[in-house]
């Protein structure tokens, strides 16, 4: 596979991690297509440390952190579409979680937690590989999963849990 | 136990997601429930975002993606839109520091002439190929050319004649500049070589020296000379360049 191939096998994943870490279609979108230009733009220089997706997931994110820099942060409600939504018909077997509650809880996380969790729960990373994206060490990184994997479980679990609401108020008002 | 609950998240989340010792250890019940919560977090989390992975690329993805390879097919169009701009800037910088003759510090306007020099050398590449249409107004209409690119220019401008050089003068357009309108002219020479002179209005500034600009191979001077900004960029050698644009500003000004 040349680099453009493996830039161009690395979008979807990144359409996907952009959309759930914006929760906004148009807006992780134009952040993927602005990370593409710059990998595009920047190919030759790349000198083939770690992986493509690796890079452009860490250009993405770079390019995020830039844009939260130049703009206040917006009002950006949670955009999915209704057939998702779907999924969490009641009589979903059980331990299948609703996934409006998911979608909800992961909105509330603070972006940083965010950020982590959908890189290793979502895209599947390991806690080296969304280190280096990330620019963490490791061990913060774990941390901060733990935080957000806690969260998560608090605001869709358990009864003995609802107690435990999340005290971290997201970067999301509704 | 309660104390030991975050330790133990932690060591979970490195059971999980790290490399791992070799032997990792057995999940207590606790942790085992733990673990299976996660599965769950995980699999809500593909419902809720996998299929967008599995949906085709938007088309400005796709464009800028065939626009690469088209891009590594053809060596003159190596770089990518974005490292030609920066290459551009980057020279502009160069041939303003270490410019010919009295060449003088870049003036307060100088990011307009910097654009508009980008701006003749994105006409260049643009039109240089072109087969069929490299212009809108021949020059053998050559009165309705001059009067019509004076009219949207704003200034009363004539072809350069490039014949000593070897350049006839094919004819010119108009294109978007900023600000106004820029006026290009297009020369071609007996082996096929084309040469654009590019006069868009200036910002006020002063009267510059030449300044050399490269992007590849393609290769421009350019000048401010009171209200018009000019550039002549081609693809012939640097010297050939300078005196085409020696003889476009003495005919010119």
């Amino acid at each position: 596979m040349t680099v453009l191939d493996e830039i161009e096998a690395a979008i979807p994943a990144l359409r996907r991690y952009a959309v759930a870490l914006l929760r906004d279609r148009t807006a992780a979108d134009d952040l993927v297509q602005d990370c593409l230009e710059r990998a595009l733009a920047r190919r030759a220089g790349w000198r083939g440390e770690g992986s493509v997706r690796g890079w452009m997931f860490r250009i993405l994110v770079n390019l995020h952190h830039d844009g939260q820099r130049q703009r206040p942060k917006g009002v950006q409600l949670t955009l999915v579409s209704e057939d998702m939504a779907e999924f969490s018909r009641p009589g979903a077997q059980e331990g299948h979680m609703a996934l409006r509650e998911v979608q909800a809880a992961i909105a509330r996380l603070p972006e940083d937690q965010r950020k982590a969790l959908l890189l290793v729960a979502l895209e599947g990373m390991s806690l080296a590989e969304a280190a280096a994206v990330l620019g963490l060490a490791e061990g913060t990184l774990a941390s901060r999963l733990g935080r957000a994997r806690a969260s998560l479980r608090a605001a869709t679990g358990r009864k003995t849990e609802k107690a435990a609401r999340p005290r971290d108020e997201g970067t999301v008002q509704p | 136990m309660t104390e030991r609950q975050p330790l133990s998240e932690l060591e979970l989340i490195l059971l999980r997601h790290g490399t791992g010792p070799a032997a990792p250890p057995v999940p207590d019940a606790t942790a085992s429930a733990t673990l299976a919560e996660w599965d769950r977090q995980d699999a809500a989390l593909a419902a809720l975002y996998g299929p967008i992975a599995a949906e085709p690329l938007p088309a400005t993805m796709r464009a800028a993606l065939d626009h690469a390879v088209r891009a590594e097919a053809a060596p003159r169009d190596a770089w990518p839109p974005r490292a030609r701009i920066a290459a551009a800037l980057a020279l502009v910088a160069l041939g303003a520091a270490g410019g010919w003759g009295a060449a003088q510090l870049p003036s307060a306007g100088s990011a307009t002439q910097t654009a508009a020099v980008y701006a003749a050398i994105r006409a260049h590449q643009t039109f240089v190929g072109e087969v069929t249409h490299p212009v809108e107004v021949k020059a053998d209409q050559a009165e309705h050319l001059t009067r019509w690119l004076s009219k949207r220019l704003g200034h009363q401008i004539n072809a350069p004649d490039f014949a000593a050089f070897g350049f006839v003068l094919i004819g010119g357009r108009i294109l978007p500049a900023d600000p106004g309108t820029a006026a290009v002219f297009m020369y071609e020479n007996a082996t096929g070589q084309r040469i654009t002179l590019y006069a868009a209005p200036g910002d006020g500034s002063n009267t510059t020296a030449f300044r050399f600009v490269e992007a590849e191979a393609t290769q421009g001077f350019w000048w401010v000379d009171g209200s018009l900004r000019y550039a002549v960029v081609g693809e012939v050698p640097r010297e050939a360049l300078r005196a085409l644009a020696t003889a476009a500003w003495e005919q010119l000004t």
